[in-house]
């Protein structure tokens, strides 16, 4: 059966025991007695273990009205999850096993690596200067800019 | 380089007006690297939407493959949402009434793309 075959290659991945009997507990979505013996044992973290729960941050818009509220307080007890605290490490990518870089991830690395860059300049600013003469003004929107000059002006 | 420069120089106006509006400062290094994320997220954002679109068998892009690009975030989705509901209904307004008067005095806060709507539907009025 399809089934029983991939759950077999799961449990193969956690090099469990794979007897024919735990292959039959494994039909319900939860673990098994077993599986909850070893989980409680080994894995599930507990007061005692003096580390705080993981926690990813959540997604936050700063410029509109946030619908997810920060319904538990007790995240500050949690070990939030940094994706910046490492920042200088991120301007190469980072070594893969199956799952290879995005190309949404290799922008990122360029991005980063772009920011080291500038990171030293002063006043004038490398990217401006290179960029500044290829600036078409019949390909930006003047409109805007003008109307907040006549706004300010005008009020 | 040249469309580089465009989302730079727009890039640019935004940050001005948030700097106003927060009072505070941004570098040019700041604003450079901005805009340098915006081009190349235009890119994921055209690789999705053609996938997206692709997916419903669809060879255009709607702004239902454009709220897919918005899923990740109930308040994001349902700005995007919101608007492409405001911009359905003013698109049947021009069609419908061809009054100039409001729609032109709504084109003023809106998106560039409505405003361009607005002049072209009265270029052809005047015509």
């Amino acid at each position: 059966e399809r089934r029983s075959s991939s759950l077999q290659h799961k449990s193969a991945l956690f090099s469990c025991v794979t007897g024919q009997k735990q292959i039959h507990c494994r039909e319900n979505w939860s673990l098994s007695p077993e599986e909850y013996e070893i989980w409680d044992r080994l894995y599930r973290i507990k007061e005692s273990d003096g580390v705080k729960e993981p926690v990813l941050p959540r997604v936050q818009f700063e410029t509109l009205e946030n619908l997810e509220e920060k319904s538990k307080r007790e995240e500050e007890a949690a070990h939030e999850l940094s994706l910046s605290e490492w920042s200088i490490w991120q301007n190469h990518p980072f070594p893969t096993s199956l799952v290879d870089h995005s190309d949404r991830c290799y922008h990122f690395i360029s991005v980063m690596e772009m920011i080291e860059l500038m990171r030293h300049e002063q006043g004038d600013c490398s990217y401006e200067l290179e960029i500044k003469p290829h600036l078409r003004i019949e390909d930006v929107n003047v409109q805007r800019n003008k109307s907040r000059l006549s706004m300010s002006s005008s009020t | 380089q040249r469309l580089k420069a465009a989302v730079h120089y727009t890039v640019g106006c935004l940050v001005q007006d948030v700097a106003e509006d927060k009072e505070m400062q941004f570098s040019k290094q700041t604003i450079a690297a901005i805009s340098e994320i915006t081009f190349r997220q235009c890119e994921n954002f055209a690789k999705d939407l053609e996938m997206f679109a692709r997916h419903a068998k669809r060879s255009t892009v709607t702004t239902e493959d454009v709220k897919l690009l918005a899923r990740r975030s109930n308040s994001l989705l349902k700005y995007i949402t919101q608007k492409s509901e405001e911009l359905a209904s003013s698109n049947m307004e021009q069609k419908e009434k061809k009054k100039k008067k409001s729609s032109a005095a709504k084109g003023g806060r809106t998106s560039g793309e409505q405003e361009a709507a607005v002049t072209e539907s009265e270029d052809s009025n005047m015509a």
